[in-house]
């Protein structure tokens, strides 16, 4: 479908640039009015994706009955190359669109409750989260890579300036560096990729590349360079195996900037990425396996991680890391739908979760450690039943959305890459219902503990965006097949090259649903009724469990790397600055002209008429030549 | 008349200039050959207004800048001799010799 887009200009295709050019205004605002707004100015923010939301609608509509398109105006020209700033308005921007308006609206809502206690910093919040979500609404609609790319570093700036918020905490500011460094590290893959698809095309606009690319425009060797150069950014966007270990650090960030990096921004740049060039994946077999592996190895080894972390917020980072790999996994196994459906149905679901945990933070007193929690639905009854349900449907409960993207997903390996995937994506599935069993059986049900008797719920606008999610995330998989008369289902409108209608394997479904409940079933027989002791288990495998528990020692190898070698070398180079640019090339400079000075300083008199007449032989010396050297005429 | 005159003329006023300027010791003699110098530029300009392939205004003109340039750079430099001769009671060109290191 991204093939035959044609400049069908309607008028909703031309108005989509509003929604991220009203947030940037909002940040722009802020920042200069802030203070002297009253809550500093925190309702512009709002007011402004409020906005973008409803021009999301509006476009959505425009879409329905006209189609999409691309509009764009051109920027500048250099030599024979024009670039243009423009939008593209197909289904995969629209729904990108609705999903980051919605969910940053939900969660600035909820932050005007969670951040009340931020004096000072309260207008700075929420003009980051303007730019934040300005950011993203551009990556989505942008319609070459050059505009692209500068949203994408747009949004990793917002990322690191939101992780460390509290940057007068050592550690959300090292969290801060974290993130941008490792997601720079894909940025430069992606760059170099951009840059080598420009050099054999001549250009960054998107579809004129897919047109060329279809026609056998660029070699086969270098589309898989470019392609996953391309991936690579993905891979640090959107945290996977071996660029992932930012993620769980950036949990040091305030709770709903988590629900926004893990739902709406910032993560899902890199699934959106790999989904926006899919047709030049799919050129490449060996890009598509390399995707597929990555999304494998990285859904496996997080939701292993995600059973064993007692920090909440870890836990759900963990199983963020772990679902953008199940979405990897299924781009790699050609499932375009399945990839995106999951994309929507986790995102309503994650951030659900996120909120949630900070609501639980909110009312316990910043408790993190679930295992210092319980029973709190007695106390906090709407935290916990939204919470609830996002674990529930993350766990891939039926008939919740979890179950529909996740079935979707496992159809979709099964078709594209065969028994081997496969049964290592039901373990992955299998982990993921166990560790949101433990959430569930650890926080919200089980026995009140007496520290948190005085547990109390969050005020309105917290719980108002709690509901709005745990409603999506009960519903949302219903779009998936298509149940009214008149729609047929997501896959036959938002596909790549044909439509495809919902999957239905019964084989395939009823494992999903057998590993789902099976999961939770031994959650509940581990956590809630310990039929099975988990020390036990945990003693019984202390090798595995000290394994996961230092995150396979990832972080301590990439410390050791970066002491050992970056370092060392940043020390020589250190060394060959002080000594061959500074001593030699600066202060030489200075020094040689300084001494030279002072040796011919002796030549000057300071007498006038000496100058005077070094003046006057000059100027005969030049008519001289000039009346030797010309022919007279 | 013809222009080879005025340009003998102008010659050699710009010469006698040249030697004012080299060879005297007072600094209000050089200022004189100075004038003497820029005078002769003027002869020569109103002299190939005149006498030119195409006779217009442009010599006349830039002779009267030349004039009015010249009569404030006298301004000035006499305000520097002046305060010269306040400071060491003598204009002699040989002695000021600050310029150097």
């Amino acid at each position: 479908m991204l093939f035959q887009i044609e400049t069908v200009t309607n008028s909703g295709v031309q108005w989509a640039w509003l929604a991220p050019t009203l947030s940037a205004s909002a940040f722009c605002a802020i920042v200069v009015l802030g203070r002297f707004l009253p809550k500093q100015g925190a309702f512009l923010s709002l007011l402004a994706i409020m906005a973008g939301f409803g021009v999301f609608w509006y476009v959505l509509s425009e879409f329905l009955s006209s189609g999409g398109g691309i509009f764009s105006v051109d920027w500048f020209t250099v030599g024979e190359s024009t670039f243009s700033w423009g939008i593209i308005v197909d289904e995969l921007s629209v729904v990108m669109l609705g999903l980051v308006t919605f969910v940053a609206l939900m969660v600035q809502m909820y932050s005007l409750g969670y951040m009340k206690n931020q004096e000072g910093s309260f207008g700075w919040y929420f003009a980051v989260h303007s730019l934040f979500a300005a950011a993203m609404l551009t990556l989505v609609l942008a319609d070459n890579f050059l505009l692209m790319y500068i949203a994408w570093e747009l949004v990793g700036a917002c990322s690191y300036l939101l992780i460390g918020f509290w940057y007068h905490r050592r550690s959300a500011a090292e969290a801060a560096k974290k993130a941008f460094i490792t997601t720079r590290i894909g940025d430069v893959g992606l760059l170099i990729g951009i840059l080598l698809l420009f050099n054999e095309t001549g250009t960054f606009d998107i579809t004129t590349i897919f047109h060329i690319a279809e026609q056998g425009g660029i070699g086969s060797g270098t589309l898989t360079a470019a392609v996953l150069l391309i991936f690579l950014g993905a891979m640090g966007k959107s945290a996977q195996f071996p660029l992932h270990v930012w993620l769980p650090d950036a949990m040091e960030g305030p709770t709903p900037v988590s629900a926004l990096i893990h739902a709406a921004t910032m993560v899902v740049a890199g699934v959106f990425l790999v989904a926006r060039v899919f047709p030049l994946f799919v050129m490449s077999d060996t890009a598509m396996l390399v995707v597929a592996l990555i999304g494998l190895i990285t859904a496996l080894i997080t939701a292993a991680m995600a059973l064993v972390m007692t920090d909440l917020k870890r836990v759900l980072a963990y199983s963020t890391i772990s679902h953008l790999g199940f979405m990897m996994l299924a781009l790699g196994s050609f499932g375009f739908t399945a990839a995106i459906f999951h994309l929507v149905a986790h995102a309503f679901a994650k951030a659900l979760l996120f909120l949630g945990a900070g609501s639980i933070a909110h009312g316990t007193g910043d408790k993190r450690d679930i295992r210092e929690m319980g029973g709190l639905w007695k106390r906090m009854p709407v935290t916990s039943i939204t919470f609830g349900i996002g674990l529930l449907a993350l766990g891939g409960i039926p008939p919740l959305s979890g179950f529909f993207s996740k079935d979707e997903i496992l159809v979709a390996v099964l078709d594209g890459r065969g028994p081997l995937f496969f049964v290592l994506t039901l373990v992955a599935a299998l982990m993921s219902a166990l560790y949101m069993a433990r959430l569930l059986f650890l926080v919200v049900l089980g026995n009140l503990k007496t520290e948190n008797e005085h547990a109390h719920e969050s005020p309105w606008v917290m719980t108002v965006p709690l509901i709005a999610l745990a409603v999506l995330a009960l519903g949302a998989g219903l779009l998936a097949p298509g149940l009214i008369p008149g729609y047929d289902g997501f896959g036959n409108w938002l596909f790549f090259e044909e439509p495809e209608a919902y999957h239905i394997n019964f084989l395939v479904m009823v494992i999903s649903v057998v590993l789902s409940i099976g999961g939770f079933a031994i959650g509940w027989a581990l956590y809630s009724r310990k039929l099975l002791s988990a020390d036990r288990i945990r003693e019984r495998f202390s090798g595995l469990h000290r394994v996961l528990v230092n995150k396979y020692y990832l972080d301590d190898l990439y410390q050791w790397v970066i002491n050992r070698v970056v370092l060392a070398f940043a020390r020589f180079m250190a060394l060959f600055d002080r000594i061959v640019v500074n001593d030699v090339g600066v202060n030489g400079t200075g020094r040689s002209v300084f001494l030279s000075a002072w040796r011919l300083r002796y030549l000057e008199t300071g007498k006038v008429y000496n100058y005077a007449l070094v003046m006057v032989v000059g100027v005969v010396a030049v008519a001289l030549i000039w009346w030797l050297a010309l022919p007279y005429a | 008349m013809s222009l080879i005159h005025f340009q003998v003329l102008s010659a050699a006023l710009f010469s006698i200039g040249v030697y004012g300027v080299l060879a005297r010791r007072s600094a209000v003699m050089v200022l004189l050959a100075l004038e003497l110098m820029l005078n002769a530029v003027n002869v020569n300009l109103i002299a190939f207004a005149a006498y030119g392939e195409q006779v217009q205004a442009t010599g006349q003109v830039i002779a009267i800048f030349v004039i009015t340039v010249a009569a404030a750079e006298v301004g000035l430099a006499m305000a520097i001799i002046l305060r010269l001769f306040r400071d060491r009671a003598s204009v002699d060109v040989d002695e000021v010799d600050l310029m150097k290191w």
